[in-house]
Order: C-alpha cells, then sequence, then structure tokens
C-alpha cells in the first residue's frame, strides 16, 4: 500500500511536467486547430538555455530557471512568426501547418545537433537526491519541488484564461476568430501571446525535465506523451489536457512499478488509440460542431 | 459619415462586389436588401476589414477605412454578424464586456453594461449563463447588445432578424428603432425586405454584387419591381 502510494506520487510529479507541455498544445490547437508538433523542440531548447545559464554562466538557479522560460517563449513566437505566420495570412489548409511544424522541428533539432553537439548533458545536482519522509512515504525533494512548480504554474494559467480580460480574449479568439476580430481583438496579438504563454511554460517544463532526466537533443520527443495526454484529455481542453497528462504519468509510473518499464509505452500508445477509438473528443473536448 | 466608392472584392475567381457605391449619413438607418448571396455580408465583413476589397475607396468621417479589424472597431464601427455569432463558451455578461474590450474606461463602460441590461431585460437575468444556453432570440439580442458595448458610432446589422419567429422581429427591430433614438447611425443588411424597409430611411438593392436602384425606404416599399422580387407581391 505505501508503495503503491509512493509510485502514485511520483506518476503525478512527471505526469505534472506532462501537463506544462500538454496545455502549449493544447492552447495553439484551441486557437489554430493543429498541433504544432515544434513545441517539442522549444521545451529542449528550454532545457539547454537552464543547462547553460547554469553551468556556463554560473546564476543562481532562481534566475536561470527565469531566463530559460523567457528565452523558449520567444523562441516558441519566433517560430510562429517565421513557420505559421504567412500560412495564415494565405489561409492554407491544415496540413500545410502540419508539414511546415515538422520542418521547425527538424531544423530545431538539427540545429543544435550541429552547433551544440549529440552528447547527453546531465544537470548540476541543485536539490539534494536524499528523500524526505513523510510518515512511512520516502519522497524525492526533485519531484515535490516538479509537482509544486508544475502545480502552481498550471493555476496561474488557469486563473489566466479564467478571470482576465486577455485570458477571456484568448477564449473568444478559440470559439471564433471571426467575431473576436468584430470586437476588435487583434487575433494576430492573440496568437502572439498563445506562443509566448506555450513557450513559457514549455522552458520551464524542459528545465523541469533536464533535471529530473538528461538535456539532448532529440528530448522534444518526449511531447509525444504530452500530446497524448492532451488528446487523452480533449485536444484545446486545458482542464483536459492537465487531466490527461496526470491520469498518463500515473499510469506510466504504476506499469513501470509492477510489470516493467518495457511495457510502459506500450500502455501509452494503446491508451491513445483505444481513446481515439471510444472518445475521438477526449475527456474534456468540445464537440466538433461547438468548435465550428 | 461613411462613404464607399467603386468598390469591387473578389474570392478567387467570384467576383463578388463589382463596383459598388452607397454612402450612409449620421443618424440614418440605411438598409441594403438583396437575395442570398447578392453580396451584402461581403460588403459589410469589407467594412469591417474581415474581408479585403480588391478595388475601390470607403471613406468614413472624412478619413481613409483602417485596414485592420481592431482599429475599424476602435474607429467606431462595429458588426453585429449574420448568424449572431456569440461566444457560446463564456457567459452572458463575459459576451457583452468583450463587446467593450477596447474600452479602457471602467464607468462608462459599466452604465453602458446597465443600458444593454435596461434594453433587454432577459439578458441580465441571464447573465451567469453560458451564452450558447441561450434561445436563438436572446442570442440575437446578446450579440447586439455585445455591439453596443464598444459604443460604436456606426452599427453595422447583418440579417438581424435571420431566422426568428415573427414576434421576435418585431421585437428586434423595436431594439432597432431604440439604438437610432440613443444617437447610433444603422446600416442594415436583410433578406426580408419588409421590415427593414418599413424601418430605414433610405434603401439599397443590392444584386449579384451590383447596386441595382436606391432610394428613400417610403419610395422602394411602392415600388412593383421591388414588391414583385423582395416583397412576395403577386402582380
Ligand atoms: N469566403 C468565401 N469564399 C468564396 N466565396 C464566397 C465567400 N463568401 C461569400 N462568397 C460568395 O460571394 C457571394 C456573395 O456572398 P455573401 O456576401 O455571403 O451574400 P449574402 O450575404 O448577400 O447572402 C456568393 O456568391 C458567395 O457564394
Ligand atoms: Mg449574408
Amino acid at each position: 500500500m505505501d508503495q503503491l502510494l509512493q509510485q502514485f506520487i511520483n506518476g503525478l510529479s512527471i505526469g505534472s511536467v506532462y501537463a506544462l507541455m500538454a496545455v502549449g498544445y493544447s492552447l495553439v490547437y484551441s486557437i489554430m486547430n493543429f498541433s504544432n508538433f515544434a513545441h517539442g523542440g522549444i521545451i529542449m531548447l528550454g532545457s539547454y538555455f537552464g543547462f547553460f545559464l547554469l553551468t556556463l554562466f554560473k546564476l543562481p538557479f532562481s534566475a536561470a530557471f527565469l531566463g530559460a522560460a523567457l528565452g523558449a517563449s520567444v523562441l516558441a513566437v519566433l517560430v510562429e512568426r517565421i513557420a505559421y505566420k504567412p500560412l495564415r495570412m494565405r489561409n492554407a489548409p491544415f496540413l500545410y501547418f502540419i508539414i511546415s511544424a515538422m520542418g521547425a522541428s527538424m531544423f530545431i533539432e538539427n540545429f543544435v545537433i550541429a552547433t551544440i553537439g549529440p552528447t547527453f548533458r546531465t544537470y548540476p545536482a541543485v536539490f539534494s537526491r536524499s528523500p524526505f519522509q513523510v510518515g512511512p512515504l520516502f519522497v524525492g525533494r526533485l519531484d515535490t519541488m516538479i509537482f509544486v512548480t508544475s502545480a502552481v504554474c498550471l493555476l496561474l494559467l488557469v486563473y489566466f484564461i479564467d478571470h482576465t480580460k486577455m485570458g477571456k480574449a484568448i477564449r473568444a479568439t478559440a470559439f471564433n476568430a471571426r467575431a473576436a476580430a468584430l470586437m476588435g481583438i487583434n487575433t494576430d496579438m492573440i496568437v502572439i501571446l498563445v506562443f509566448a504563454i506555450g513557450g513559457l511554460l514549455a522552458g520551464i517544463a524542459g528545465v523541469l525535465f533536464g533535471m529530473k532526466y538528461t538535456v539532448y537533443p532529440q528530448m522534444g520527443a518526449i511531447t509525444i506523451k504530452s500530446f497524448i495526454a492532451a488528446v487523452f484529455g480533449g485536444l484545446g481542453s486545458i482542464p483536459g489536457a492537465v487531466l490527461g497528462s496526470l491520469v498518463l504519468g500515473v499510469v506510466e509510473t504504476l506499469v513501470s512499478g509492477y510489470f516493467s518499464s518495457q511495457f510502459r509505452d506500450l500502455i501509452s500508445f494503446s491508451l491513445l488509440i483505444v481513446i481515439l477509438v471510444f472518445r475521438p473528443i477526449g475527456l474534456m473536448g468540445k464537440p466538433a460542431e461547438e468548435k465550428a | 459619415m461613411l462613404e464607399v466608392e467603386n468598390l469591387h472584392v473578389h474570392y478567387g475567381g467570384i467576383h463578388a462586389l463589382k463596383g459598388v457605391n452607397i454612402t450612409v449619413e449620421k443618424g440614418e438607418i440605411v438598409t441594403i436588401i438583396g437575395a442570398n448571396g447578392a453580396g451584402k455580408s461581403t460588403l459589410l465583413n469589407t467594412l469591417s476589414g474581415i474581408v479585403r476589397s480588391s478595388e475601390g475607396r470607403i471613406t468614413f468621417d472624412g478619413s481613409p477605412l483602417p485596414t485592420a479589424p481592431h482599429r475599424i472597431v476602435k474607429a467606431g464601427i462595429c458588426q453585429v454578424p449574420e448568424g449572431r455569432l456569440v461566444f457560446a463558451n463564456l457567459t452572458v455578461e463575459d459576451n457583452l464586456m468583450l463587446g467593450a474590450y477596447l474600452r479602457r474606461d471602467a464607468p462608462s463602460i459599466k452604465r453602458d453594461l446597465e443600458r444593454v441590461y435596461d434594453l433587454f431585460p432577459r439578458l441580465k437575468e441571464r447573465r451567469k449563463q453560458m451564452a450558447g444556453t441561450l434561445s436563438g432570440g436572446e442570442q440575437q439580442m446578446l450579440a447586439i447588445g455585445r455591439g453596443l458595448m464598444s459604443d460604436p458610432v456606426l452599427m453595422l446589422l447583418d440579417e438581424p432578424s435571420l431566422g426568428l419567429a415573427p414576434i421576435l422581429v418585431e421585437a428586434i427591430y423595436e431594439v432597432i428603432e431604440g439604438i437610432r433614438r440613443i444617437g447610433k447611425t444603422l446600416l442594415l443588411v436583410e433578406q426580408n425586405a419588409y421590415k427593414a424597409l418599413s424601418t430605414a430611411d433610405r434603401a439599397y438593392v443590392l444584386e449579384q454584387g451590383r447596386i441595382v436602384k436606391s432610394g428613400r425606404a417610403v419610395d422602394l416599399i411602392q415600388d412593383q419591381t421591388i414588391q414583385e422580387s423582395y416583397l412576395g407581391v403577386k402582380k
């Protein structure tokens, strides 16, 4: 029982990082109706930013963390301006966006391999590896920090989207961009805002992930997990993305803990297929007619 | 106040507006009537900056109309679109407040919100409800109220009576009269010509992207060809 609870906590920790990544997918999807596959590259770049700010520039952790988040945010907006905006201006078909996203993703990955190199790098130990004890449970310091940081970011995001004027403008644009423009909302600015927020969270996720595992050029591929989580929760829905991510994190950890880690991805992808077959809009997705 | 000269719009190969000229003076209700596909929505969307013209000139208050939709709203033109397009995923009050998106002056926004609630008490009752749960007539009222919240000088209304029961059409047109009384200018597009012609001061008839007739609404309502084509009067 204690072990189950322990695994559950680990699962929540990793699931919360998936959630940070997944909400970036969901936000972009809700406005532009396509899955931004360059998001993984931004997470990887955020992770490298954090790494170099800590090791090369010797910044304190909080400054490196902030720098990584801001850097990733700027790059996410840059990708939008270069790879998607020209397509938006021409009302290009959805397929073009996907192809452009894949191109951007490959560019970022290979650019990093060519300039920084293909090696795996390990973050310096910012947090002590020794766990602390709560009753019978041993909880990792890093895992706790990861969960708390992600949870705070997600709560701030939900507050922003639900209760601020800008957040409501994002939701209005997601519902119907033309009607939003008729209200005087600058929808191009909303697109920038959404990429900036997605990038910010991607940078944070990159640093957290890099600290837990390692940093390497292909690490963006883990976003396939957060993509599954976003689809599982319902693409375009932020609570859905968070819920999907936490479920995925917990399921993965339990599968690795009780069967074998080789089954982990098999189970996640099976989960994706089962969901797509039985509930294509995901747990909390909006029905197609509502999206218009 | 608004002058449209020789306006042409193309959608790819489709030539939707073929040299449209219209004017709207301050305080007027001007209507544009035309059958489905005549180009009425295209005209309003071009005025709102949602659709780009290929040729022509639009002057508003003596200067060229800006091109970006949000600048046009800022300049004082708002559109209540065909099919209402209320934000179904937001509450009634959030919809209204988004109408005031570009305004900064909180007290006057609040005053206008109260004015909209006076005009549509129904919306006040349902202000915490999701807009998607409203009936068609209520959604039309919300769309008009949301437009009013931008405190426009000129309001563009695209088929406000579309799909509404006759009693609701009456109610909507009473509101339109009310909006004129608070000093707004209206450009009203309708397929349903009778109500529009009996409310408007002047009218234009749009057919296949061209203005084929214009004049005082009271005269056009008596016009034989208009009676036959748009008012369902048999010879
Ligand atoms: N987005 C569009 N793309 C291509 N053609 C369009 C588009 N919108 C309207 N049209 C065409 O332009 C013409 C005028 O349409 P519209 O302005 O919607 O007419 P109305 O509002 O008078 O019914 C029609 O032939 C219509 O098919
Ligand atoms: Mg129309």
